[in-house]
């Protein structure tokens, strides 16, 4: 156990302790601490618009998977039809598939037929595309938490006189807002971390995070900036556990 | 008087709730269409085209996509020998990536569902967690800088007189290993924690010893489970061609070959019929699996 938390860790460290290392090439053991690289780093334009871009991003897709992974929970939840197994098939199957395949059929798919109607690649179709694969984060969430629910707290609701709304604002929403968290939450992470899809849909114009990191990887000059990015995505990611716990009782922060 | 009479019918909000109440259908219909149409029209259309472009080949003199229908490009990938040489390294490095990720996660989710107290255990999945929201990026880079020339691995290793793996294939399976870890220790550990006590202590009072018990009443019942995260890894594995960029020296994956052919080569059939190569081995080891009971716990 403690070697396997070393092996997750370690790495993770030496990344936090580089970014204040003064050896421009990160040899290591550090030659001396400086927060040169930190403040360089937040003059940055590039890796700022970047991290904008990415924001926007995320909360775009966010926003679509949402609606979307919603309405499809609550329709596999609490109804029964013909392909009713197609649907869960079909939401899995983006992020179940390789991200390079999703990739290159979504930007197939926008030269095609986008481009003639005047729609070209940018942070519009970055969205749609990471909307696609979000969708399952928030899917999966709510369906667990409908599941378990049950649907006899509507009907009680509606034997008292609520009509749909008021059940669905006073009942069903409350219920499964913490699934609704986690799922946004999860949906934002993974559409703030792809870098597969975004190469092949974002075009020349726009660049997330990801994007920038890898582009830069290669240029020995920017290499200490990059570092400090890194270094700072990595203090990032405690964010989301932490809101989780906050939110839920559920320490996994939902279900992939 | 219609003003009397219209403020006599309940409200707009009443009437649409009580016609939504009544046609089950009609809340269906008004669920999933939107949904559905999205990801249809979206992802199955834009998956449908890319596999359709696979039977189609491009003008060698103007880089066109010709719509013509024909197996040239699978007859390619077959006749290649570099094609099957990157096919068979590619799933070398899945299968690799995900016995290490296997091997690494058992005893973890182990400990973790059967030693550890309540209280522990939950600052144990916490802290497996976390890094599951690191970026990917940042976590391949992070080895990028482990396993440098002058990198934490070789200053490790340097007294014990041995030279780290540099940048190459084992530095690739690495590094994978690390990113798909959480991906095998999740689905391990929850079929661990399903897993009743009083099989074990069965077991104990049977005469096992601890290896014993692991070997012939742990490890059957976990088997599902393993094979779960199994197919996790092995197809984030799959598809990689980010991580074999940063640390895997000049080496390609089946990844870089697709992404070369849709990019730089601008053959988007053969890139087509390239990518139909993972999506294929992935169908075919879901049927294969799929009598294991590994799916349910997806």
């Amino acid at each position: 156990m403690a070697l396997g938390l070393a092996f997750v860790y370690v790495p993770l460290a030496v990344v936090l302790v580089s970014s204040f290392n003064t050896d421009r090439t990160f040899g290591w053991p550090p030659s001396g601490l400086t927060l040169e690289w930190w403040s360089r780093a937040w003059d940055s334009a590039g890796a700022r618009t970047a991290l904008l871009t990415s924001v926007k991003a995320g909360l775009g897709a966010t926003a679509i998977a949402l609606v979307l992974g919603t309405m499809a929970s609550f329709a596999v939840a609490r109804y029964r039809f013909f392909g009713r197994e197609a649907v869960s098939i079909l939401v899995v199957l983006p992020i179940a598939l390789p991200g390079i395949v999703t990739g290159i059929a979504l930007s197939n798919a926008i030269t095609t037929t986008l481009q003639p109607l005047g729609v070209s690649f940018g942070l519009f179709t970055v969205i749609v595309g990471h909307a696609t694969f979000c969708v399952v984060v928030v899917y999966n969430n709510v369906l667990a938490r409908l599941r378990r629910t049950g649907g006899s707290l509507e009907e009680a609701s509606m034997d008292l006189g609520a009509d749909v709304f008021a059940t669905f604002r006073h009942v069903t929403f409350p219920a499964v807002r913490s699934a609704l968290v986690a799922g946004g939450l999860l949906a934002f992470a993974l559409s703030f971390d792809e870098i597969i899809v975004t190469t092949f849909t974002a075009g020349a114009s726009v660049q997330t995070l990801p994007v920038w990191i890898f582009t830069n990887l290669a240029r020995p000059n920017q290499a200490p900036v990059v570092n400090v990015v890194a270094a700072l995505l990595v203090l990032l990611s405690v964010l989301p556990v932490w809101l989780a716990q906050r939110i839920s009782s559920d320490p996994a922060g939902g279900r992939i | 008087m219609s003003a009397v009479h219209e403020a006599r019918r309940p409200s707009l909000a009443r009437r649409s709730s009580g016609a939504l109440h009544r046609r089950p259908r009609l809340r269906l219909m008004l669920l999933i269409t939107l949904p559905m149409l999205v990801l249809v029209v979206v992802y199955l259309g834009a998956l449908g085209v890319l596999l359709l472009s696979a039977f189609w080949t491009t003008d060698t003199f103007t880089g066109d996509v010709v719509r013509d229908g024909t197996f040239e490009n699978f007859r390619e990938l077959l006749a290649s020998d570099v094609y099957r040489a990157v096919t068979l390294r590619t799933v070398g490095i899945a299968s690799a990536v995900t016995v290490m990720c296997a091997v690494l996660a058992f005893p973890m989710a182990l400990y973790m569902s059967k030693v550890a107290s309540p209280r522990r255990r939950q600052l144990l999945v916490v802290a497996v967690l976390t890094p599951l929201w690191a970026s990917y990026l940042v976590k391949a880079f992070a080895w990028r800088t482990m396993l440098a020339g002058d990198g934490v691995v070789n200053w490790a290793l340097a007294p014990l007189g041995v030279q780290g793996p540099g940048f190459g294939l084992t530095a690739t399976i690495i590094v994978l290993t690390y990113l798909w870890l959480p991906f095998m220790v999740l689905p391990v550990y929850a079929g661990l924690e399903r897993l009743p006590d009083s099989l074990l202590e069965a077991s104990s009072d049977l005469g096992a010893g601890a290896g014993r018990t692991v070997r012939s009443v742990v490890l059957p019942l976990a088997f599902p489970a393993v094979v779960a995260g199994a197919i996790f890894t092995f197809s984030l594995s799959l598809g990689d061609y980010i991580a074999v960029q940063i640390v895997g020296g000049k080496s390609q994956l089946l990844g870089n070959l697709i992404q070369g052919n849709a990019g730089a080569a601008n053959n988007l059939p053969l890139a087509a019929a390239l990518a139909a190569v993972p999506v294929l081995i992935m169908v075919v080891l879901l049927l294969a699996v799929r009598r294991t009971g590994a799916l349910d716990n997806l």
